[in-house]
């Protein structure tokens, strides 16, 4: 089960914990933020607050699903250089494994958000010819990020083919 | 080639001929005048500015008319405006016309647009991805044409210039687009040997739509039919009911719908041509717009066939191709826009002509196809039956859908990326889907609904087949990139031989093999090689030598040769069976072991070949036959010539090589051996097998050439293990390490030591690779790290 996702002889990588801890913080405050709204407005509308109060609960309900999730979301993440290639993988219900040859990149983007910035963390994605291949880690430490971009970069003029 | 000395076209016989209509070329050239488009082309941009008014104009009149007076008043008021409106779109257009500038000429290509805000657009050469013409129909009715060019990811539109115009700069942008080097007045030339020595090269049509066809599988294709169905149904219900009126808002998106599918499906692909042009293919279609647009072969990255349900009994087609930089959707959008439509309806064998054209050697009864476990039923109870995946050296194909049959194929040197997803209910199931990633287009190849392992043997080793793929592109690029000049006078040495250039059975670095028949092949000799004559005679001498001895295995034999048009050429024996490389890319473990068993042994046969000459010698180069005293002598003056090239490569990747090579050198010393022929590259692409009352069986061997020696026959034994490792397949190193084994069991323990000194040997002898294949000569720093 597992050996349908694991690297050919390799250890994968895992995100930052504190990739963790933001997606704890999202998880916990977004879903109330975006259901108060309708559910005031229901109450303000229709008086019946009780209709609002059944809105709060799926919030909670949302919020304790998704913290559930987050650590097992947070661990499916890995990612691995190869000699030749990258892997990721990640995903809970719905599984991936990529593998992107070097050869075949054409640009590696490092961002990062406000929030993320806030957390100290930056994502890589790396782009080729191909829109499907959405190679994107999140999570990484700045510095991480920073060597990964830089290794790629690397490595992809290394292998550099044509289309 | 330099600009000393100018490419001159071999058998363009008149120079003085020049098309209708050519410009003062050469004095454009040289004052480096830019040129401006069609003085119509701002009436021909404005004819909706006129259309526009003559309608409204018309309906004023006719208006009035119907309220039986002529109201003089109105129209008193309503024409100067109009004459204002037309005058300002005549100026609008003249001015956007006047300061339109381009150069199109040996150096560069620069549009110059704007008369207040300027702007110049130079695109290199080498960066046009594809040049079309497009003749919209007030276009067409003067005879002018945009010329369209797509660079990265702009496009950039030239209108409007005459056709014959257009095409001419067509052509000379897409020579230089394929990095040849051109003048433009050569282009006028060839243009003109076309027209007037019919050598039936230029734009040959290879399938023609027919409207009958066109307009018949349309309305059976299934995306026309459904709607169609929808909108009879809804009409049907709400008239039933008396309400047809509430049905509007639904019906009118749905057949504004309908009546855009007919302007793209039919309107837009009438008369649909696919054609062979010297630059590759040619798509010509439309009914009332004519756009003209080349296929870029070499940006193919995929292709796709797909058969609606009710086209299945009349065995018709659709191809679909994904070309780099056309991009959005399924590209066909707009019925200007570039299309990625190879055939909209052909019957299998139009679909086999365009295809074979397409993926050259490309050929679906080679290729194994697997279906997915019985268990798929539970996922895709839809049409699990019609799931099938499957590869061979050259493509991977999957298969899918009952409804609308769709099949992908992608080359693996055209493999972006690669990923293998499981769902909730897979996971159960023990099953995944293998992506694999092409650039934007239609083709989209999914082997569905694998079993867990296989799905991921299939895309590890499909990474592995896209590297060697890769690989083999770049040498192959390299090699054509610096001899730009080989293709010349080669059509028609092909023709005579009544073959062509879809007849490739596989190219070297010293010449190309053709197809003439069953019997024969015409090896072609690239015009860089030194010595083709010498080569040729050195071979045929020794194919001679041999005729008489049958030692179980077909050999080659020059039958004829020749020079034509500075090409020199030899027509050679073709050996039965197929190669021996591209069978055991899809071979399995079962089919593989015995047949390199007969592989080794037909390799082993090679020893009882008599030889010309006695002793060690070189057999086929500059002053063959060359005598040596000794092994050793012999070996390292085969390998001071690669040497010279890869020293100080080898240098700086290997800190020992010196050491190395003293060592191999006194190892090589103590080999006492009698000396018998040796093929010096036997390795499966060199190779034919053919089927054997118990399978399988290596038939022949073929490709003599310098490397061909009289020394240790060990050497050859020794090569057909280790060159097994370069094989692009999963288990090439498994098989080598099993064959090895096999190879102890019949020689003794004591030719591990001698193999392992060859591996050393070949390591130098082909490490001169490091400038044209990067895997070759990563192989070679392998033995040589040892």
């Amino acid at each position: 089960m597992e050996e349908l996702f694991a690297p050919p002889a390799y250890e994968w990588k895992r995100l930052s914990p504190k990739y963790r801890s933001m997606r704890q913080l999202t998880s916990l405050v977004v879903p109330p933020v975006l259901l108060t709204i309708p559910a005031v407005i229901v109450g303000v509308a229709t008086g019946r607050w009780w209709i609002s109060g059944l809105i709060w609960a799926a919030a909670i309900v949302i919020v304790i699903v998704r913290l559930g999730f987050v650590t097992r979301s947070w661990r499916s993440w890995g990612y691995v250089e190869r000699e030749d290639d990258l892997y990721i993988t990640h995903g809970v219900m719905f599984r991936s494994l990529i593998a992107v040859p070097y050869g075949r990149m054409q640009l590696v983007e490092v961002e990062s958000g406000p929030l993320e910035r806030a957390y100290g963390l930056a994502a890589v994605t790396l782009k080729t010819a191909s829109p499907e291949t959405g190679a994107r880690i999140p999570g990484l430490s700045p510095e991480e990020a920073t060597r990964l971009r830089d290794r790629l970069t690397e490595l992809g003029e290394a292998h550099a083919s044509g289309l | 080639m330099t600009a000393s000395q100018p490419p001159q076209p071999t058998s363009a016989p008149e120079p003085t001929v020049t098309t209708a209509g050519r410009p003062p070329g050469p004095t454009v050239r040289r004052l480096k005048q830019t040129e401006r488009p069609h003085p119509l082309t701002p009436f021909v941009r404005g004819w909706i500015f006129f259309v526009a008014i003559a309608i409204g104009w018309g309906r004023e009149i006719v208006i009035n008319a119907g309220e039986d007076q002529f109201d003089a008043g109105g129209l008193t008021l309503i024409l100067p405006i109009l004459g204002i409106v037309v005058v300002l779109a005549a100026v609008t257009g003249f001015v956007a016309w006047y300061f339109t500038r381009f150069v199109i000429d040996d150096e560069e290509l620069r549009i110059e647009t704007g008369w207040i805000f300027k702007k110049s657009t130079k695109i290199p050469f080498e960066r046009l991805q594809s040049v079309d013409i497009i003749q919209p129909l007030v276009a067409r009715i003067f005879g002018l044409a945009e010329l369209r060019l797509d660079a990265g990811n702009s496009t950039t539109k030239l209108r409007y210039l005459t056709r014959s115009k257009a095409s001419r700069f067509r052509d000379y942008l897409l020579t230089r687009a394929h990095g040849q080097q051109a003048s433009i007045r050569d282009v006028d030339q060839q243009a003109a040997a076309s027209i007037f020595t019919d050598l039936g090269v230029s734009d040959q049509p290879l399938v023609r739509v027919s409207p009958q066809r066109l307009i018949v599988s349309f309305l059976i294709s299934s995306e026309w039919l459904i709607p169609a169905a929808i909108t009879i149904i809804i009409v049907v219900v709400t008239a039933a009911a008396g309400a047809i009126a509430f049905a509007l808002g639904g019906l009118i998106p749905l057949i504004i719908g309908m009546l855009t599918l007919i302007w793209r499906r039919v309107i837009g692909m009438f008369n649909f041509t696919l054609a062979e042009s010297p630059r590759g293919l040619r798509i010509t279609r439309g009914l009332t717009n004519l756009t003209s647009q080349s296929v870029p072969i070499n940006r193919i990255q995929g292709v796709k066939t797909s058969q609606p349900l009710l086209w299945r009994s009349l065995g018709w087609y659709r191809v679909d191709v994904d070309i780099l930089g056309y991009g959005q959707g399924d590209g066909e959008d707009n019925e200007l826009n570039a299309t990625s439509v190879l055939l909209p309806v052909a019957t299998l064998d139009e679909v086999e002509l365009a295809i074979g054209r397409v993926l050259p050697g490309f050929d679906l009864d080679d290729i194994q196809l697997h279906a997915p476990p019985k268990r798929a039923r539970g996922v895709r109870w839809f049409d699990f039956w019609t799931l099938r995946y499957g590869w061979d050296d050259r493509t991977l194909i999957t298969e899918q859908g009952w409804f609308t049959h769709v099949r992908d194929v992608v080359p693996h040197a055209k493999t972006q990326s690669v990923r293998i997803e499981q769902g909730p209910l897979q996971r159960l199931l023990r099953l995944a889907d293998v992506h694999v990633h092409t650039p934007r287009g239609p083709v989209n190849a999914v082997a569905h609904q694998l079993d867990e392992q296989t799905a991921r043997e299939l895309a590890l080793s499909q990474l592995d087949r896209a590297r060697a793929a890769r690989a083999a592109e770049r040498q192959h690029r390299a090699v054509q990139t610096v001899r730009t000049d080989d293709h010349q006078g080669e059509a028609e040495l092909l023709a005579i031989f009544g073959t062509g250039r879809d007849q490739l059975l596989g190219a070297g670095g010293e010449s190309e093999v053709f197809a003439i028949d069953h019997e024969r092949v015409l090896r072609l000799y690239r015009s860089r090689h030194e010595a083709p004559r010498r080569t040729a005679a050195q071979l045929h001498g020794l194919y001679q030598t041999w005729a008489g001895s049958d030692i179980g295995l077909e050999l080659p034999l020059i039958l004829d040769m020749g020079e034509r048009n500075g090409r020199f050429f030899t027509v050679d024996r073709r050996l039965s069976g197929r190669n021996f490389s591209g069978w055991l890319q899809h071979a399995d473990l079962a089919q593989r072991r015995p047949a390199l068993i007969s592989f080794l042994d037909a390799t082993e046969r090679l020893q009882r070949l008599p030889s010309p000459v006695p002793g060690f010698a070189r057999l086929i180069g500059d002053v063959a036959p060359q005598q040596f005293g000794t092994l050793v002598e012999l070996l390292s003056s085969m390998l001071r010539g690669p040497l010279q090239s890869s020293r100080t490569q080898l240098e700086r990747d290997i800190p020992a090589a010196a050491e190395v090579w003293n060592q191999l050198r006194g190892e090589l010393a103590q080999r006492s051996v009698v000396p018998a022929v040796v093929h010096g590259d036997v390795c499966p692409p060199n190779a034919y097998i053919s089927q054997g009352p118990e399978g399988p069986v290596v038939t022949g061997l073929a490709d003599f050439s310098p490397h061909t020696v009289h020394a240790d026959p060990l050497m050859d034994v020794a090569g057909a293990l280790i060159f097994l490792e370069l094989e692009p397949y999963a288990d090439a190193a498994a098989d080598a390490a099993w064959l090895e084994a096999v190879a102890v069991e019949r020689h003794g323990r004591e030719i591990v030591r001698w193999i392992d000194v060859y591996r050393r040997f070949y390591g130098f002898y082909f490490s001169n690779a490091y400038a044209f294949d990067a895997n070759l000569y990563a192989w070679c720093l392998r033995q040589l790290n040892r």
